[in-house]
C-alpha cells in the first residue's frame, strides 16, 4: 500500500508519517533519508529528526538521488522522507538526472512498492505560496508538482496535514481509527 | 460554469480534460485557464467574471497565498486575482479546487 502524507513545512508532517508507520505494523522498518547534509541548518535538521525517530526502530538508509537503487527488505515499512528534497536533489545536484527528475522519482518509489510492504512517502506543499517564480525555482516546483500528482494517482490514500491534523484526500479510512 | 481552483501545477487543467472528458485541442476551445493574470488589467472585475463565465470551464491558479508582494502593481494584481476567485465563485454551478491532482468539491456536485 501506497501513502501520500503532504504539507507545508512546519505542518506536522513527518510526526504525522511516524504515527501511520507505527500503526502499520511491527515489521521491519526503514527510514529512506533524502536530505544531503552540506551546512550546518541541515545537520541540525537531520539531527532533529533522528531524535523523532529514535526508539521507533527505524534502519536509516540514505538515499540523495537514484531511489530505484535503494534496496529494502522484503514486506517492511518504509518511510521516504521527503520528495521534495529527493527532487531538488535530482533537479540540480551533479549525480541528479535533471530534466528527468520526475520519471526517476516515479520508478524508485515503483521499485520500492515492489519490495515492501507499506510505503509512506512525505511530500512538501511549495505551490501554495503564490506563483512569483521564475527559472530553476520555476521549473523544479512544475517538476515537483508533476511528481506529487502522480504519487498522488498512485497512491492508496493521500493525506494533507494541516496543524498536525489531516486532511484525506483520497482514502484514508483504514487509518480511521486513530486519526 | 465549473470554476477550477488549485495551487500552481496542482494538475487543474487535467481535471477539467477529465471532466469535460476531452483532450488539450478541445479544452483550449471550452474553457479558459490562467485568469488569475487577467484580473489586474481590469477595473471591472463584475463584467470580467461575466465575460469568463460565458466559458464551459474556468480555471485559475490560487495565488494569495505566501508574503504579500512589496511591489504595489504585484500587490494590486493579487487582491484583483483573489476577488476575480470569489467572484467566479459566486457565479458557478460547481466550483473544484485541485490539490495534487485531486479534485475536492466546494460548491455542486461532481
Amino acid at each position: 500500500m501506497l501513502t501520500l502524507v503532504i504539507g507545508g513545512a512546519a505542518s506536522g508532517k513527518s510526526e504525522y508519517a511516524e504515527r501511520l508507520v507505527l500503526h502499520a505494523g511491527d515489521g521491519p522498518r526503514v527510514y529512506i533519508a533524502t536530505m544531503e547534509p552540506f551546512d550546518e541548518e541541515s545537520l541540525q535538521r537531520i539531527e532533529k529528526h533522528r531524535r523523532m525517530r529514535a526508539g521507533k526502530g527505524f534502519q536509516t538508509l540514505e538515499c540523495y538521488t537514484d531511489l530505484a537503487s535503494a534496496q529494502v527488505p522484503s514486506g517492511s515499512t518504509v518511510l521516504l522522507e521527503c520528495v521534495s528534497n529527493l527532487c531538488a536533489n535530482e533537479v540540480f545536484s551533479p549525480a541528479g538526472s535533471g530534466d528527468a527528475a520526475a520519471q526517476s522519482i516515479l520508478r524508485g518509489v515503483e521499485h520500492l512498492q515492489r519490495q515492501c510492504g507499506e510505503l509512506i512517502v512525505v511530500s512538501n506543499d511549495l505551490a501554495s505560496g503564490g506563483s512569483l517564480y521564475e527559472g530553476d525555482t520555476l521549473r523544479y516546483l512544475e517538476i515537483l508538482g508533476t511528481v506529487n500528482q502522480e504519487l498522488a494517482a498512485l497512491a492508496d490514500d493521500v493525506c494533507e496535514v494541516v496543524c498536525g491534523l489531516p486532511c484525506w484526500h483520497k482514502g484514508g479510512t483504514r487509518f480511521a481509527d486513530f486519526s | 460554469m465549473t470554476f477550477i481552483v488549485g495551487p500552481l501545477f496542482s494538475g487543474k487543467r487535467r481535471v477539467a480534460m477529465e471532466l469535460l472528458g476531452c483532450g488539450e485541442e478541445a479544452l483550449a476551445r471550452r474553457a479558459v485557464w490562467d485568469v488569475q493574470e487577467l484580473a489586474a488589467a481590469r477595473s471591472d472585475l463584475e463584467a470580467l467574471a461575466a465575460e469568463l463565465a460565458a466559458h464551459e470551464v474556468v480555471i485559475a491558479t490560487e495565488v494569495g497565498g505566501g508574503v504579500v508582494p512589496a511591489d504595489p502593481a504585484q500587490r494590486m494584481a493579487r487582491e484583483a486575482a483573489g476577488r476575480l476567485n470569489c467572484l467566479l465563485a459566486e457565479r458557478a454551478d460547481r466550483v473544484i479546487r485541485v490539490f495534487c491532482g485531486l479534485p475536492t468539491v466546494l460548491k455542486g456536485a461532481l
